[in-house]
């Protein structure tokens, strides 16, 4: 009942009626403005202060009334020097131009026929440098809130015909336009159709950021795993869509969204191409590590610890049994309390203004860390392990995914806990099992692993040169696959030649 | 053949839910490979002494030929077991003998999953919680199966790749083994050859799944080539595990040996790290579960086809069953009996499948003469 109910109102929130009513609604905010034109041209002007250009209205519209006494909306719409001016009677056309910011020109209060002009102005930030993915050489230029300068971005990267943009508007209040932007001839009409058809059936009220649209498109929403790529980096982006990737823009967000996609682009970061093959390999390879380690270190030190302590060699034996001599707690508790400090320092460092964050994190790290083990509450063994798994995990290039790994680290340690190495063998069986299923837009999220994509291996866990990157990913399915032509790329010169 | 007879034997399975014909080597291997192997060279090396190795390669090859006879009743019938059982032995007995298999399958499920059990309780935890620990592991391996034959297959792939580098760990008893325990090569008589071979092939069990997974190959034709290399690949690493153990241990200290592959990860030593048979068994629980999943799957899907019932349901009684059963089991005598009972009815199977091409060949011709 209360669902209806809740239903029923936002249609009238969005039904403009008349004129006359949508005027009565407007006039209520104090910077709607409805001015009677006097001089050679009678008329009733009217819009959104706050969202109409100023420049326009008086270089283009106030000097086309006053040339000279023009009778009808057709002769003001030839005086006036702005171009894409129509004329309409259409309540509901009226009520979403005049809410962009357009001036409306009536000849008399109650007329239904107006004149539409354009003269919307946007406030918003400027094209910064990304802070979330940075890296050290590469573009430096990040999306920003504005839909068309995000577009513009892209669109200078990608001079094509053929990148094809499809607009819809989503939320029943909010309107936003959301962007869908692919190379058509490259991306896969399946992945384009799945996308448009989610986000058609995606009835909510507000859509505020791209992040909205990931959760609720998602093949599987209660998965704790991201199946859409969020990038602020157009250069990113333009790798994913000359790929045959299809990427989705909400305007008011500076986070695009790129699908279909895997577990391991999330672990691939844009530096990875600007290096020299070899190197991104190396570096890829000890990010992956990283993750590995991040997961599972603090849960193989209970499983070992409480467990299966004849594991330890000997002299190692030593270095632990002196580090953890006067600890009062069970290695499950030490854990525990560790590593809720780190999750504290670091929901307080997301939290807090960046200047102040920083210190937080720095006493945070060393004064909390030294007075634990001072106190006798941890181990130092322990907390070089936690502090190295919290490093591991920044070193994600995707911020998403550094959360999953967060979470996903608890029920390794239950695991290990219950039944030492085979609990945590357990859940990572139940980890895997989970990734195998999900999917990314329909596509398997676990490739190239499973289904195994040979040829798609070149760019997972290693990156292997241009010239030897042919083919697009299969991931994608992409319409045309050839990178290059391979035979000349390959070839390789004998001694002396 | 009447309409309604039609419509059960023409099963139709989704092309998304099909496999390439690539993962049948997985799907084979993976099934044969369970706790078998951790225990096997002792049985063998009863028998045919240290020449059991011949007598697995002779194992193996025989399995190749049944591999080839159950191939030669699918690609003649284009469906599974259960529709070649109707096609071949009428509705009510085909029926039975349906049902009949997919019991086996469920206690080869049992064997499997009671023994890895007993392999925990020996090795790692004596005071296990058993029936905590079947419940965890029956709850995750019924969310695996629930997930469906692709996922099944994602992890035998899985297990092959985790469990492969196990074997790099064999070169531990190479250098402390003597290799002249192998030798003289062929001082056992045919018979005894033969006689260990007999027990040898129980280690292959597990393909004749194969004739429940068979219409969820994309292509089958082409997956015979890879279901013959899955065979290969699981005689070869039985041998090499047998060579080892051999090496390594005298013939009569193997006899007093009740597993072999583990007592041989024992030895492995690290600078950080000390009895690894806890990392092996931890490990093995990638090669169990797949195995269990994929024999969980196939049982339960059998009742699915014969009679429509859901197969989350039949999952789930499944389940039920052998949770009940694996607390029942709680003596090693009774375990050790089970694998016996498992290992007899599993060679009754083995010797099944050429009766079963037999009646199937004759049926066809009938048929084809009316």
């Amino acid at each position: 009942m209360g669902k209806w109910e809740r239903r029923g109102r936002n249609q009238q929130l969005n039904k403009a009626g008349t004129i006359q009513t949508l005027y009565k609604k407007l006039k209520e905010s104090k910077d709607f403005l409805v001015y009677h034109h006097t001089g050679p041209t009678p008329c009733v002007i009217s819009y959104l202060k706050t969202m109409a250009d100023p420049k326009i209205l008086n270089e283009s519209i106030l000097p086309g009334l006053k040339n000279a006494d023009l009778h009808s909306l057709e002769k003001i719409k030839e005086a006036i020097t702005v171009e894409n001016i129509s004329i309409t009677d259409q309540a509901e056309k009226i009520k979403e131009k005049v809410l962009q910011g357009y001036v409306v020109i009536q000849m008399t209060e109650n007329d239904n026929q107006v004149l539409l002009i354009p003269a919307s102005t946007k406030v918003g930030r400027k094209v910064s440098i990304p802070e979330i993915e940075f890296s050290v050489v590469g573009p430096k230029e990040a999306f920003v809130e504005s839909l068309d300068k995000n577009m513009n971005l892209i669109r200078k990267r990608v001079p094509l015909p053929e990148l094809t943009v499809k607009e819809l508007s989503i939320g029943k209040l909010t309107n936003t336009r959301v962007a869908v932007v692919y190379i058509d001839g490259i991306a896969n009409e399946i992945n384009i159709n799945t996308v448009m058809q989610r986000l058609k059936e995606i009835d909510y009220d507000q859509m505020i950021d791209s992040s909205y649209i990931a959760q609720m498109i998602a093949d599987n929403s209660n998965s704790p795993f991201p199946q859409l790529l969020d990038t602020e980096r157009p250069d990113r982006m333009t790798e994913a869509l000359v790929e045959g990737k299809i990427a989705i823009l909400v305007d008011g967000s500076p986070h695009a969204l790129t699908c279909p996609t895997t577990i391991v682009e999330f672990f691939s970061a844009s530096d990875d191409y600007f290096m020299p093959w070899h190197l991104a390999t190396v570096f890829r390879l000890i990010r992956l590590f990283a993750v590995l380690f991040s997961v599972l270190s603090t849960s193989l030190y209970v499983a070992i610890l409480t467990h299966h302590h004849e594991m330890i060699p000997e002299e190692l034996l030593a270095t632990i049994i002196s580090s953890r001599a006067d600890i009062p707690f069970p290695p499950i508790l030490e854990v525990i309390i560790l590593e809720l400090t780190i999750e504290l320092l670091r929901e307080a460092g997301a939290r807090l203004p960046t200047k102040i964050g920083q210190t937080i994190g720095i006493v945070g790290g060393i004064v909390i860390g030294t007075a634990a083990v001072d106190a006798g509450l941890t181990s130092n063994v322990l907390l070089i392990i936690v502090a190295l798994s919290a490093l591991a995990s920044f070193t994600t290039p995707v911020y998403q995914i550094s959360n999953t790994i967060r979470l996903v680290r608890f029920p390794f340690i239950i695991g290990a806990q219950l039944w030492g190495l085979i609990g945590v063998s357990m859940v990572m069986a139940l980890f895997i099992g989970h990734l195998i299923k999900l999917q990314s837009i329909g596509t398997p999220f676990f490739a190239p692993i499973y289904p195994l994509r040979f040829t798609d291996l070149k760019d997972a866990f290693i990156r292997l040169p241009f010239n030897k990157q042919t083919q697009r990913p299969i991931q994608t399915r992409p319409l045309k696959s050839e990178r290059l032509q391979p035979s000349d790329a390959n070839k390789k010169r004998d001694i002396d030649e | 053949m009447n309409k309604k007879r039609q419509s059960k034997i023409d099963l139709h399975v989704p092309e998304n839910l099909l496999v390439t014909p690539f993962f049948v080597f997985f799907l084979i291997h993976a099934m044969q490979l369970g706790v078998g192997i951790l225990s096997f060279e002792t049985y063998i090396a009863r028998d045919a002494g240290y020449d059991a190795w011949i007598s697995l390669l002779i194992a193996g090859a025989a399995i190749h030929l049944l591999l080839w006879i159950v191939y030669n009743i699918l690609q003649n019938s284009k469906g599974d077991i259960v529709s070649i059982h109707e096609e071949t032995f009428g509705k009510y007995i085909g029926g039975f003998l349906s049902i009949i298999f997919s019991l086996y399958v469920l206690l080869l499920t049992l064997t499997v999953l009671r023994t890895f059990i007993e392999v925990i309780q020996t090795w790692v935890f004596p005071q296990l919680n058993v029936w905590f620990f079947t419940l965890a592991l029956l709850l995750l391996i019924y969310y695996l199966v629930a997930g469906g034959f692709r996922l099944i297959t994602g992890l035998c792939l899985i297990s092959v790749l985790l469990a492969l580098p196990l074997l790099w760990l064999k070169f531990f008893p190479i250098q402390a083994g003597d290799i002249n325990n192998v030798f003289p090569i062929i001082d056992h008589t045919l018979v005894e050859l033969l006689s260990s071979a007999k027990t040898s092939i129980l280690g292959f069990l597990g393909f004749e799944l194969l004739l429940v997974f068979y219409p969820f190959i994309k292509n089958p034709e082409q997956s015979k080539k890879w279901a013959h290399y899955g065979v290969f690949f699981t005689t070869i690493i039985y041998v090499i595990s047998a060579i080892i153990a051999f090496i390594y241990f005298s013939e009569k200290q193997l006899d007093q040996v009740n597993w072999a592959t583990i007592s041989l990860w024992k030895i492995v030593e690290f600078p950080f790290v000390e009895r690894f048979e806890f990392i092996g068994i931890a490990l093995w629980l990638f090669v169990v579960i797949p195995n269990i999943c994929l024999a969980l799957w196939a049982a339960s899907r059998i009742p699915k086809r014969m009679f429509n019932i859901r197969q989350t349901y039949m999952v789930g009684i499944y389940c039920l069953i052998l949770y009940v059963a694996t607390i029942m089991l709680d003596e090693r005598q009774q375990i050790k009996e089970l694998n016996d009972i498992a290992n007899m009815i599993g060679f009754y199977v083995l010797m099944y499948i050429p009766v079963l091409f037999l009646f199937k060949k004759a049926r066809d011709k009938v048929r084809d003469t009316n």
